[in-house]
């Protein structure tokens, strides 16, 4: 209904668009009953004995016209339907594909995409990226073919099909009917099939897809398969992924080729039958053979083509729908995280964050984070250490409101983060994570990103400050380098300053940096240190980490087990308590044999100076 | 068959389909074609056969609608009609039968040779080493298997037997048309060119608009992935306004495009059919003067005969077109593919490559190592005799390097970015070959040794692993595919990890999602551990491999790490001062060459580039 909904907003084109298809339909029949005409008229003339030709719409030629004349002005009206049909036929064309693709379709796009990115995170936590994109291109698409072909063609194919039985009923009722005996059975024969052979086209494209998918994860983890001298196992898992595609397609050509000739069988039937009765009629004298019999076998197949067209359609109208509702769902999906009708306006942030007793997760009843309960002061920077899975994503996460807590306050500057603008908190926020996305833009659009109409000194400013500034001057193209697919390829370091410069671009108040080393070469961790080292700078900063020096560097450290905090304080203290950060920390320390060995060294070096 | 069949509006597809690129038929590639068939011989020959047959069919069916009317009906016998009719109905059956066979045959033989192709396409990839998919991006292979070995099929299963088939058929109905009347076919001819400039013209123009639509498309999708993928620096941002202008850039030239299409594509099928009107207009008057004047022995049957049987001249002539430019991607498609098939590895397995015996089965369990806990053998000896490398020829990687690990020892592998580190737990699995020099396993020479057999007894974590689709369960069974759950929790229980993997969502059953996204850096990296520990291997490769993991929980592997590494030979890459300083033996490495050797506190006493390497990871601590 929704569906019909769309279309009646754009009803001027879909008229526009029927309206044509209508005349054109008639101008057709015009054209072929024009030459049944002329074969009768040439009949009359040279047959005296046969039957003289009905004259369409009343209309009879001059009686002092020579046949010859008679002959040309029928061509020439053969040739002006013709020419007629054309320019409606290009004038429809072009109509359809406006009112389609300028109008429904990229309004529904633009619609949806704008809808996505409203969406709160535990959207896309639930679904897998493949399952939004195929909402958002392939789903529309089919409310595309819906629009396209079930609207307009199903509207245009039942007005043709009365025409076209209206104008063989005019010329004989009885042979009308017997010729279109078959039809039932056509119609029959058209959406059984389709029944039967869609769901087997959906199981192929499912199993090529799963080849596909077994022979990009064998190239993409080539060294996992020969590490573990798993060739034998991947091949024997892509010949049977193989096979089954083509044992799935057998199935499919089997159906497909004796649907096609079972259909062009019935509609022999129908000639068949036509000669039969029909040229009984035409023996007998009531029918002509021009206008009469001739025609009727134009029309005959003409009717079995628009029959066949119909049951595909029918077919399409399930799959348009059930796309059609997928792309609903997503516009229908509740925003979660909102801004309040009246927001607290919040201007200037200082950078105070308190947590009270925030209790959080992802799932009903699978609790992330337990009555956390902390407050952190302007400018301090706080460090986050716990185990895989404790939760310390979770708690960034709830700074800017990406999701809500399921009970307890996060409050910045005094303010429930509940009672802000959405938009003017995340302005505040600046942050960096595990693995930075960076879009396939230049360099400056990745930057500036944070501030829309940033200044290129801001820029530089920012690059400068996360140490991108130098290796970004040395690509090919500066600042204008295109990076992605496509692009440059930077390194992981690169691609955490470009994200540090990015952060700092808008000059939060807040910066959130979750373990921003994580995924980068040991080797060139340090260059992306003294990044991370000037970032922090003046701001409140929440950072997972696990490098002593950053630890040490911190003013305070709240450790997490399971969604707890079970301890805090600075490196000090914390190395003094027995616990799993002392041990993990003495760890990474240097042993007192090798201190020994070093701080000898350095004092040799000393005093050697 | 009528006119009217001709003016239905045709599917797009053979636009889309017609990518056409300048280039001729090449008749090598056709020929390899062809021999990809042979396998199917019986069945090829026998669509060709029908091909034949179907082909005669068709004008023969038109002829007998003419026959019928002309005959029978308008002779006033009515007997001879129905006899006529009975014939028809006869002839209908017998080709629709062909139809069905030369279908099926058609679109069975098509996949047969797409499903053989993809089977070589894949046996290939898995021959290539190493090196190859470094150089090679992912994309461009799977093009090959969707794009171009589809367009093969639909040569095999179009052009081949098409093309055929509408010569057949045009040449029929031409010869039938003649039959009748030459005048009325020369009149017909004059029609033809003009249907031949008007595909000429416009096919180019078709392809261009649908190949532009298509690209406007993809970038749609990019975009809308990129936004899914980039939602939290989106958000976080606050720049959905922003992106909401771009799309609808993007938006707006997509449907520009369509538009563009549907303007070619509603000038052009308008126009092939305005050509059949034409026809039939100067078939009245040429046809109706001829009849007036008893010119050229011209009657109305010869007319009616006309109304039905240019329909099959013109589509075949239109599907002739169509197909060359099907001939011809498929062309390009095929090449590719069989460049692919043609590639040569840079190295193989030497011909008479042994198996590297395995200890682990010698004593009874054939099938499966020792359970992973218990340790097993003592690990296997690594000798590197004066080896050298270089991924490029000319820039030496490795030089002349010489050192043992004994069975059991671990060895650590220290230096700056570019030393060479990973080059050589590269040459230990055998993903290269040296450029000179010996390195032995056990004291055989590796080139001697079946890559396959030399893996199945190694265990490799990296820095970031790759996760294929499917549960934990699986990624972790992929190091032995016959391991059970219980061997399975076993091996995550020794690595001090099982509580963390039953953590997660739904445990051990949990989907890892695309390429391990759903899970933290540390969760997949223990993933991988526990992949390798279930191998049991007797050689372990580390390479950064806790880089990734956050410190708690890298300080819980650890204990299970130092009991990993005792039984087995292991190569440690790691800026770790932890894992360093327990190896039984450090190799500093410095552009390529071992610069200092020897434990941990003897190297420190030294005071040399291990010292100072030492000092700067202390520092960054």
């Amino acid at each position: 209904m929704r569906l019909l909904g769309l279309c009646w907003q754009q009803r001027a084109g879909c008229l526009q668009v029927l309206a044509c298809q209508i005349l054109l339909l008639t101008l057709g029949l015009a054209g072929l009953s024009f030459t049944g005409l002329g074969i009768d008229y040439l009949r009359s003339i040279l047959q005296p004995g046969s039957p003289a030709p009905r004259w369409l719409f009343g209309f009879q030629p001059p009686a002092d016209w020579t046949p010859m004349q008679v002959v040309s002005a029928i061509a020439g009206a053969v040739i002006t339907a013709a020419v007629l049909r054309a320019l409606l036929t290009w004038l429809s064309g072009i109509s359809l594909a406006r009112l389609v693709h300028r109008g429904l379709v990229a309004d529904l796009q633009a619609t949806v995409y704008a809808k996505l990115q409203r969406l709160s995170f535990s959207f896309f936590d639930r679904q897998s990226t493949g399952a939004i994109l195929n909402r958002a291109t392939g789903d529309i698409q089919s409310i595309r073919t819906f629009v396209d072909t079930v609207m307009i063609q199903s509207i245009v194919t039942i007005v043709s099909l009365g025409l076209y039985m209206s104008y063989m009923l005019s010329i004989h009722v009885g042979l009308t009917f017997a010729c279109l005996a078959t039809l039932p059975l056509l119609w029959t024969a058209c959406i059984l099939f389709s029944r039967a052979v869609h769901p087997q086209y959906v199981h192929g494209r499912e199993l090529f897809d799963r080849m596909i998918l077994t022979l990009a994860e064998c190239v993409q983890g080539v060294n996992v398969i020969k590490g573990f001298a798993r060739e034998r196992e991947m091949a024997a898992r892509f010949e049977a992924d193989n096979l089954a595609v083509k044992s799935q397609q057998q199935k499919i050509f089997w159906r497909v080729s004796t649907f096609s000739p079972a259909l062009d069988l019935l509609t022999q039937v129908n000639l068949v039958v036509l000669f039969i009765y029909g040229g009984k009629l035409v023996i007998d004298g009531v029918l002509p053979l021009g206008t009469g019999l001739v025609v009727f076998a134009g029309l005959l197949q003409q009717f079995s083509n628009q029959v066949s067209a119909t049951a595909q359609i029918a077919n399409g109208v399930q799959e348009s729908l059930t796309g059609a509702g997928r792309v609903f769902e997503i516009l229908d999906a509740p925003l979660g995280v909102q801004s309040p009708d009246r927001p607290h306006p919040l201007p200037v942030c200082r950078g105070a964050v308190r947590f009270e007793q925030v209790t959080f997760d992802y799932t009903a009843g699978n609790s992330v984070l337990q009555s956390v309960d902390f407050a952190v002061a302007p400018g301090e920077c706080v460090a986050i250490v716990g185990e895989t899975g404790s939760g310390k994503s979770a708690l960034l996460s709830l700074i800017p409101r990406f999701y809500d807590p399921a009970a307890g306050r996060v409050l910045i500057d005094g303010h429930d983060v509940r009672t802000l603008d959405v938009q003017e908190l995340r302005r505040h926020v600046g942050m960096v994570f595990q693995e930075s996305f960076l879009f396939s833009d230049t360099v400056a659009a990745n930057i500036g990103f944070a501030k829309a109409g940033a200044t290129s000194d801001e820029l530089i400013a920012a690059a400068s400050a996360a140490r991108a500034h130098e290796f970004i001057t040395a690509l090919p193209e500066g600042y204008a380098t295109v990076l992605g697919e496509s692009g440059v390829d930077l390194s992981g370091g690169q691609r955490q300053r470009l994200a540090i410069a990015r952060a700092l671009l808008a000059n939060p108040s807040i910066l959130l940096l979750d373990d921003p080393t994580a995924a980068i070469d040991p080797e060139t961790e340090h260059e992306i240190l003294g990044a991370i080292e000037n970032a922090i700078a003046g701001r409140t900063t929440f950072i997972v980490a696990h490098r002593l020096s950053t630890l040490q560097r911190a003013d305070r450290i709240i450790v997490l087990q399971q969604g707890r905090i079970v301890a805090t304080g600075t490196h000090h203290e914390l190395l003094q308590r027995e616990g799993s950060y002392r041990r993990a920390a003495l760890l990474q320390m240097v042993d007192d044999e090798s201190r020994a060995l070093l701080i000898a060294a350095s004092h040799e070096v000393e005093a050697a100076v | 068959m009528s006119l009217l069949a001709a003016a239905g509006i045709p599917t797009s597809k053979g636009f889309t389909a017609a990518a056409a690129e300048p280039s001729a038929l090449d008749w090598r590639i056709l020929r390899r074609i062809l021999t990809h068939t042979r396998p199917y011989a019986a069945k090829r020959n026998t669509i060709f056969a029908l091909t034949v047959a179907r082909a005669i069919q068709k004008p023969a069916m038109a002829w007998a609608i003419a026959a019928v009317i002309n005959g029978p009906i308008t002779g006033g016998d009515y007997r001879g009609a129905v006899w006529g009719a009975a014939g028809f109905f006869a002839l209908a059956v017998l080709t629709e039968l062909t139809f069905h066979f030369r279908q099926r045959l058609q679109l069975e033989l098509g996949e047969a040779v797409v499903h053989d192709l993809r089977n070589d396409v894949f046996q290939q990839l898995q021959r290539m080493p190493l090196s190859y998919f470094n150089k090679t991006k992912l994309g461009r292979i799977l093009g090959r298997v969707i794009t171009d070995i589809e367009s093969v099929r639909r040569g095999v299963q179009n052009v081949f037997f098409f093309s055929l088939l509408a010569f057949g058929q045009m040449a029929g109905a031409a010869g039938l048309m003649l039959y009748y009347n030459w005048v009325l076919f020369c009149v017909l001819l004059a029609v033809g060119p003009l249907v031949w400039l008007t595909n000429r013209h416009f096919h180019p123009r078709l392809s261009v608009h649908s190949r532009a639509a298509a690209e406007s498309q993809s970038r749609l999708t990019g975009s809308v992935a990129e936004t899914v993928k980039g939602m939290r620096v989106i958000q976080g941002y606050a720049r959905q306004r922003e992106s909401d202008d771009r799309y609808g850039r993007l938006i707006d030239r997509h449907s520009d495009n369509n538009v563009g299409l549907a303007h070619e594509s509603s000038l052009y099928l308008p126009l092939l059919e305005l050509h059949s009107q034409v026809f039939l207009a100067a078939l009245l008057v040429v046809g109706g003067y001829g009849a007036l004047h008893g010119f050229a022995g011209m009657e109305i049957g010869s007319l009616i005969a006309f109304f039905f049987l240019p329909s099959l001249f013109f589509q075949s002539l239109q599907h002739l077109g169509n197909l060359y430019t099907q001939a011809i991607t498929s062309m390009a498609g095929a090449e590719r593919v069989f460049q692919l098939l043609d590639l040569k590895p840079d190295w193989t397995d030497a011909p008479h490559a042994l198996d590297l015996p395995d200890p682990r089965t010698a004593h009874g369990r054939a099938d499966a190592p020792a359970s992973a806990t218990t340790p097993g053998t003592k690990g296997a000896r690594v000798e590197f005799r004066d080896v050298s490398f270089a991924y490029e020829p000319g820039r030496m990687v490795l030089n002349n390097l010489c050192f043992t690990a004994a069975a059991g020892e671990t060895v650590a592998l220290v230096g700056h970015t570019g030393s060479g580190k990973t080059s050589i737990v590269n040459l230990i699995a055998k993903f290269y070959l040296p450029t000179s020099g010996d390195i032995l396993i056990d004291g055989q020479e590796i080139r001697t040794l079946r890559g396959e057999s030399l893996r199945s007894q190694m265990g490799i974590v990296l820095q970031t692993n790759f996760l294929f689709t499917g549960t934990v369960l699986e990624n972790i069974r992929l190091g032995r595919p016959g391991a059970t759950d219980a061997e399975v929790r076993a091996a995550a229980t020794s690595l001090d990890c099982l509580d963390l993997l039953e953590s997660l969502p739904q445990g051990f059953a949990t989907e890892v999602g695309e390429r391990g996204t759903s899970l933290s850096l540390g969760q997949r990296q223990l993933i991988c551990f526990t992949r390798a520990l279930l191998a049991n291997p007797r050689i372990l490769i580390l390479d950064e491999a806790t880089s990734s993991v956050d410190t708690i929980t890298e300080s819980r592997l650890q204990h299970a790490l130092d009991r990993l590494l005792a039984t087995r030979t292991s190569f440690v890459v790691a800026h770790r001062l932890s894992t360093i300083r327990r190896a039984d033996q450090i190799l500093v490495l410095d552009q390529g060459c071992i610069v200092e050797r020897g434990p941990h506190l003897q190297l420190l006493a030294r005071r040399g580039a291990y010292h100072a390497l030492y000092r700067q990871f202390a520092l960054a601590e």
